[in-house]
């Protein structure tokens, strides 16, 4: 029953986390639960305040989206070339594919071991996972995008004179956009997927390396306080990806 | 009209493509497949078609016209025979072949203006030439206003018309139309063949316009060519000498009609000849599984 949107509809959307919140913060104030293992939202907030006071939130917030950017960049570059590459040449898709068809599955979580012991704690481990876990899927969806491209578009391309040197650019590139986008939104997620697991694995800062140490000591507050900001700059950069994408490949 | 024509001669320098456009299709064949699957979509076709010729080729769906168009297009290679376009063997395809599909085929990422301006870019003009070329074919069919819009906030109609403007920009030898306002509503439809009809007279540029509407193969053409069901042949060349302009009042004319009644049936025996054929291999593999 999704029709237009009323002033009813636009009070409920606006109440929907306040309504949560104060839910939350009853049962916890009624000590149902424990209050130490489940504090309620005004603690967690406290907590939250303490943690950007003394300047660490904003320098464990900006190792933290430094990692996903360095391994986000440089995943979808290479997943866009090399896609694109496997997806259209045979020589590439055969020495690849079946390479990355074995290796994509692997849940980039199970690396981490390895990473440790050939890079240790260093920054370089951390970029690598997330590397990891965005190249695959901006790969496939580059490799099949540009498989999809309409065959009329390209022999419209031929029947203007479009030189076949000159089809990647002009054809086949623009026209598997709307396909890579989709794979480079879902990398967006998965970057921060990796980005947890590398943190945990060892490290000195960074949002969810804080969300381990104030559990270690028993800092629930903390704890909550960081997966709030891991929801929040998550969901920031998956709707801002998400818009800019719409303004990018406006057609698709 | 003045506007038409005016723009026309603007260009009529570059347009020195005429007595091009002899198309020559020797004995072609072409065969899809190999081995036991292989399959004859085309067989021993032979055809002239004269610079400046509006050729129109109907027969019943699947006998192979847009095989025909595809062969001298270059994107199918013949199993034997040839096509020659003014002498030269059709070897891979370019820009001297312009081709209109049943579907529009815009490049969606780029403005009206950029389409009609890519096959004079990819030709080696500047940009600055390319871009007067590409608005002076945008007036002729009509869509200069809409230079900046994007294809998909276009109608069925003007993105044709688009597609059309931009195979003209090439000043193609040959233009080759598969079904190019078959997804049209009938209304539109009637008014892009008065276009086309108009930018033809102009132009004089060697039509092959292939449709399943046999109105509008005789509406439009110097020769109906009329094929058979697989596989593919001719079977008429029918000459269609009302004299131009032509309009809708034509299609009332009796002599349209005897010749509408000819093609007619030509078209419902090769239908039905066809419609047996598929029954018979469909009873034949079925006869297979039992
Ligand atoms: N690439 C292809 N591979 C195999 N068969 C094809 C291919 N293209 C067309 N055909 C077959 O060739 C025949 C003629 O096709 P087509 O030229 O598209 O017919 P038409 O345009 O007259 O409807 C059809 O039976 C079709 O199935
Ligand atoms: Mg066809």
């Amino acid at each position: 029953m999704l029709e237009k949107s009323t002033i009813f509809d636009r009070l409920t959307l606006f109440l929907s986390i306040p309504i949560f919140l104060v839910i939350w913060e009853a049962i916890s104030r009624a000590e149902i639960v424990n209050p130490v293992l489940f504090p309620p939202p005004s603690l967690v907030a406290v907590a939250l305040y303490k943690w950007a006071v003394d300047g660490s939130l904003f320098l464990d917030l900006w190792m933290s989206l430094s990692r996903v950017i360095v391994g986000f960049v440089s995943g979808a570059l290479a997943g866009v070339v090399i896609g694109i590459l496997t997806g259209r040449y045979r020589l590439f898709s055969n020495l690849l594919t079946p390479l990355f068809q074995l290796l994509r599955p692997i849940p980039p979580i199970a690396f981490v071991p390895i990473v440790i012991l050939w890079f240790g704690l260093s920054e370089l481990g951390k970029w690598f996972l997330v590397f990891w876990g965005v190249f695959f899927t901006v790969w496939i969806a580059a490799h099949l995008g540009v498989q999809k491209v309409d065959e009329t578009l390209i022999r419209a391309a031929q029947c203007l004179g479009t030189p076949d040197k000159k089809m990647l650019r002009e054809v086949l590139f623009p026209a598997s956009l709307p396909y890579i986008f989709v794979g480079l939104r879902t990398a967006v997620s998965i970057s921060f997927y990796t980005l947890v697991a590398a943190e945990l694995a060892g490290t000195f800062s960074g949002i969810a390396y804080r969300i381990d140490i104030a559990q270690q000591n028993l800092q629930v507050g903390q704890t909550i306080g960081g997966l709030v900001i891991l929801g929040i700059v998550s969901a920031v950069a998956d709707r801002g990806f998400g818009a800019l994408s719409k303004r990018l490949v406006w057609w698709g | 009209m003045s506007a038409i024509n005016q723009t026309a001669t603007d260009i009529g320098p570059q347009t020195a493509r005429s007595h091009q456009g002899n198309i020559t299709i020797q004995d072609l064949s072409i065969v899809f497949g190999s081995g036991r699957s292989s399959f004859v979509a085309i067989e021993n076709i032979s055809l002239d078609i004269t610079s400046g010729e509006f050729i129109c080729i109907i027969g019943p769906s699947g006998c192979g016209k847009s095989t025909v168009l595809n062969a001298i297009a270059g994107f199918t290679h013949p199993a034997t025979g040839q096509v020659l376009v003014d002498g030269q063997p059709v070897q891979k395809p370019g820009g001297d072949r312009g081709m209109v599909f049943q579907q529009p085929s815009l490049f969606p990422w780029k403005t009206v203006l950029s389409n009609v301006a890519h096959g004079p870019l990819m030709a080696g003009r500047s940009k600055q030439a390319a871009l007067a070329i590409a608005r002076d074919f945008l007036q002729i069919v009509g869509l200069a206003n809409f230079e900046n819009n994007y294809p998909m906030t276009l109608s069925g109609g003007m993105q044709q018309r688009v597609a059309i403007a931009r195979a003209l920009a090439n000043y193609p030898r040959v233009l080759l139309m598969d079904e190019p306002f078959g997804a049209l509503d009938a209304q539109t439809r009637f008014m892009m063949q008065e276009n086309l009809l108009r930018l033809w007279e102009e132009f004089r540029i060697t039509v092959i316009f292939v449709t399943h509407d046999i109105d509008e193969a005789l509406l439009l053409g110097d020769r109906v060519i009329v094929m058979s069901a697989g596989p593919g042949q001719v079977i008429e060349d029918i000459r269609v000498d009302f004299e131009r302009p032509r309009d809708a009042d034509l299609l009332m004319d009796t002599r349209f009609l005897i010749l509408k009644k000819k093609c007619f049936s030509l078209i419902k025996k090769e239908s039905l000849l066809a419609f047996e054929q598929q029954k018979k291999s469909s009873i034949q593999k079925a006869g297979k599984h039992n």
